[in-house]
Formats: C-alpha cells, structure tokens, sequence
C-alpha cells in the first residue's frame, strides 16, 4: 500500500452536535481503514441509575438522550416490569405506544434534514425541520413538553390521552402526513439525491449479523428484524402495521427505510388513538408495590434500533446493576465496513446514514497526514466536501 | 422454538451444562464454564444465527458475572450466557474473532471492572480518559481503603 494520509474528524466543533471522533486513513481520495475514538460525551449513567430508586431512574434515562426520551424510559419499564410481573393496563400500552411512533417520527425527520444539509441541500433540512414543529407540538398536548416528556412509571403512563386531546392530536396527525408526502416526494425523485446516495456505503446482511447492527441500518440491508413485532411489548399487537426492509444496503435504501416508516407510524398512531376512543376512560396506571428480587431484560425498538436495557433487582428500590445498550453502540462500528473503499466526500453521508446518536453511545471524525500526523481536516471541512460534490453533480445533470 | 426445545437443544449439544434458566418470559438464561464460551458462542452465532446484542458485566458476591446476551429475532427470545469469573483472577478469552461487534464492549468491561479479555486485538482505553488512574476501576463494589 502507498502513502495513506490520516482524516481526523473531530472531537469539538460548532458544527457538530455532539463529541465524536474518527480517524479515516486515506489513499488518495479512498478510504483504506477506519478507527474510532469514544469517551468523550460518557456521564456513567448506569452508575447513577444504582443509586436512584426505581421510579427516579425513569427520569435518568430520559436524558441519556434528546432525540430518543421515551425509547429508553420504554425499555426500562419493560425490564422492570418483567421483573415484578407486571400487567399495565390498556389505556397505558395505547399512550405508549402514541408517544414512542411520534418520536420515531420526529426522529426520523430530524435525520432527513441532516442528511440534506450534509449534502449540501440545505432546502430539505429546512423543509424535514419545520415540518418536525407539528410533530413536537403533538407531544407537548400529550405530554406538556416538546422534549423529556416524563410519561413513563412503572405499571403505566403519567398522563391521559382525554377526547378532546384525541381530536386535535388526529388533525395535526392528518396535516404531518400531508408534509411527509411532500417531504417523501421531493428526496425520492430527486436524481442529484439519487446519485449521491445510491451504491454508496454498502452494508450487506453479513456484515449487519458481524456487528449485531439494529434498526434502519439492518433493515435497509434485507435484516428483517423489529422488536415491536419480533417480541411485542405496549399496543403493537393490537394495530396492523408492517416492517418496511428493502435489500439493497446502501443510504439511498436507509434513507427509503426511514421515510416509508414514517408513514407506519403515522398509521399505527392513528390506530391508537381510535382504540383509545373506544376505551371507557379509566386506569392508566397498575398498582406496584414493589419489584422482587430478581433480573430484567428490556427491550423496545427506538428510531434507530433496538434499546436494551438489564436490570438486576435485589428486592430493594433500587437496581443492583443496570446495563444499557443504546442502538448506535453497535450500529457505528459497521463505518468500518460502510466507508472502507468509498471516496472521503462519501465517508460524511455513510457515517451519518446510520444515524448515529452520540450521547447514547458517545464518540468525533478529522483527517490527519499518516507519516506525520498532522491535522488535514475537520468535520466542517469534511462536509463542506461532501456538499462540494453534490454541486459538482448537479451541475452535470 | 417453546421453551422446552430451547433447553433440550442446548443440553444435547452441550452435556456439561447443567443449570439453565427462565429467568422470565422469553428470556433465558444459560449458566457455563468458562471453558465452553468459545464453543457455545460460535453455535449460537454462526450456526443457529443468532444476533449478538451486548455483554453485561456485573461485580457481585461470588466474583465477576459476565453476561453475554444473544437473541433469537425468529422467535423474540432473549439468550444469555452466563460466566463467572474468579475475584483473583479475572481474565476471560476475548470473543472478538467469533464476533467482530464485541470489541467495543470488552474495552468497556476493562475499562470499569478490570476484566483481562485475552488476545484481544486493541486493548485500550475506551471511556475512560487516559489520565485516569491505573488499577482503578469504577464498577467494582470493593470499597477503596481511602474511603474507610
């Protein structure tokens, strides 16, 4: 092999939302090899959990991070449950279920608009943000909050989902799918979007078992694989819904992944809210008295993958050992087999297409010169390259 | 696959096991020798396909419990396998050339508990910063002689 220069990106700066580095060593334009640095964003949250009680941890977890709140409080809550036997009533796996689509609705917005402006299409970040406003007004009639909703106890929710809020929740429902179609439309028949993306960051189904990778990126490479229907928890047997894979394995297929599941979840929340009017109002929450000495495995399909949660309990109120496993920790080691081959104004797109979720798992990217290690690049740099070649291309078209 | 099945494969395949459990629905968990890891974790891996989801690892009373969870995406099972390590002694055979994710999470364990993966093909410093104390780990329960 020739001389490989080294791409540092990261670990802090403004543009990037969140700590996180990667080393790509380089070939020219080719990425040869990949390395990663972590640590940067870690808090030992399941440290603290130890010393909260059960019911405090809720609100522990629902800052591991933003964008996923209620995956991980959803999760918990099925690994404590398990433990004491839980039966949470019906009212409560409806609202459950509400909160955790709407999330993976404006989670998956969030990544179309991010995907745009690291292509260089700043149009779509505008455009999948703003129609992302809709979405965080609906959890704050449900819930109060635009973010960090709280809804989660043990045995059920916080809050009731009442009739009135049932209406008005079913029409912005009706006007955020109006916006996805938009939003849906103008990536999918987009040819610059189709150039940039297709073919590139390929992930087959074999890589996605070597690393146990979860979620859109198994998905969009033929794994079909979904907690919600797999090992079904909350209202996810009750409403008809399908799991959308396609087997291609690149970000065009990733990006597909993601918008055709929004359409899902609008179904499913839809679903849900009907049901939730039939229901006479009652309960939304079981009496628990105590969790008994014993273990928990929890587990929930989160935007990005599946959310595992352990929790080892013995007979006191609070838990013994609580592991967390967020998706990203180990959907980003499938960028060493996602960027290797592909050119550096790729790597910025692959690296993002699994949606990679730093305060979960934590992690930076910059480009450094091999034989002498010096600094070539940041993360800024990298993706005014990526965007660079978007222009390029459309220029040609 | 029921339960029974899951029991019955995993005793016929491997006699030596003696103690599996269900720890509650559909989750189980198998209690193993240290030796058996590499067999057991290339059957369920490569053979039976199972996904490789993470390792738990724990301090408790009789020594170090590691816990390498595995699930059954067909059926919705949760599979552990469960090895405990002497509090001496702490090392275990890395797993990373069976299954290439678990590299991360095995530099997580030596970060916290101090847990030798051997041959294991980076063995750095993952969360910790590198000016972090060595010998110190924070998840185990010992009580530190400052603090008494």
């Amino acid at each position: 092999m020739g001389k490989k220069t080294i791409v540092p990106i990261g670990p802090y700066h403004p543009l990037l939302e969140e700590p996180e580095f990667f080393k790509l060593y380089c070939d020219g334009e080719t990425v040869v090899d990949m390395e990663w640095e972590t640590g940067y964003n870690h808090r030992g949250i399941e440290k603290i959990c130890e010393s909260k009680t059960f019911e405090q941890v809720f609100f522990v977890v629902e800052r591991i991070c933003g964008i996923c709140s209620t995956s991980h409080p959803f999760a918990y809550a099925n690994a404590v449950e398990s433990i004491g036997g839980v039966q949470i009533p019906v009212r409560a796996k409806l609202i459950r279920s509400i909160v955790g689509e709407l999330e993976r609705i404006h989670s998956h917005l969030l990544w179309v608009g991010l995907a745009g402006h690291f292509l260089g299409y700043n149009t779509v970040f505008m455009w999948a943000w703003k129609y992302r406003e809709p979405v965080l007004d609906m959890f704050e009639i449900i819930t109060g909050n635009r973010n960090n909703y709280a809804m989660f106890t043990i045995g059920g929710v916080r809050r009731d989902i009442d009739e009135t809020k049932a209406t008005e929740l079913l029409k912005v429902l009706d006007d955020v799918k109006k916006k996805t179609d938009l939003l849906v439309g103008a990536v999918m028949d987009d040819p610059v979007i189709h150039a940039r993306l297709k073919g590139v960051g390929t992930l087959t189904a074999k890589d996605i078992h070597d690393f146990g990778a979860v979620g859109p990126t198994a998905r969009a490479s033929g794994v079909d694989i979904d907690v919600r229907r797999d090992d079904p928890y909350a209202a996810y047997d009750m409403v008809n819904w399908k799991v959308i894979t396609t087997p291609e394995g690149d970000v065009f297929a990733k990006a597909k992944v993601r918008l055709l599941e929004m359409y899902e979840s609008i179904s499913i929340i839809k679903q849900c809210l009907t049901l939730l009017q039939k229901e006479t109002p009652g309960d939304i929450k079981a009496k628990v008295k105590e969790i008994p000495e014993g273990i928990g495995i929890g587990h929930a399909e989160a935007p990005r993958g599946e959310v595992f949660h352990f929790v080892k309990s013995d007979g006191g109120n609070s838990p013994v050992r609580h592991k967390i496993r967020a998706p990203s920790y180990n959907c980003i080691t499938t960028f060493r087999r996602s960027c290797i081959g592909g050119t550096i104004s790729d790597a910025a797109i692959a690296t993002a297409a699994v949606d990679p979720c730093y305060c979960c798992t934590e992690r930076m990217v910059q480009v450094y010169d091999y034989h002498s290690g010096k600094h070539m690049m940041n993360a800024a740099e990298l993706i005014k390259f990526s965007q660079q070649k978007t222009e390029e291309l459309r220029k040609k078209l | 696959m029921n339960i029974e099945q899951y029991i019955i494969d995993i005793k016929d395949k491997f006699p030596d096991i003696t103690n599996v459990e269900v720890i509650n629905t559909k989750r189980l968990m198998v209690y193993i020798p240290q030796s058996l890891l590499p067999k057991i974790t290339d059957y369920w891996f490569n053979e039976l396909q199972y996904r490789y989801v993470i390792v738990t690892a724990m301090d408790s009373k009789d020594g170090y419990e590691l816990i390498y969870h595995y699930s059954d995406d067909s059926s919705g099972w949760i599979m552990s396998l469960n090895v405990l390590l002497p509090h001496d002694t702490p090392e275990v055979e890395s797993m990373t050339s069976i299954v290439y994710g678990i590299e991360w999470i095995e530099r997580e364990i030596m970060d916290i508990l101090g847990i030798k993966f051997l041959n294991h093909p980076k063995p750095e410093r993952f969360l910790l910063p590198e000016s972090w104390p060595e010998g110190d780990y924070p998840y185990r329960r010992k009580i530190r002689k400052e603090d008494r």
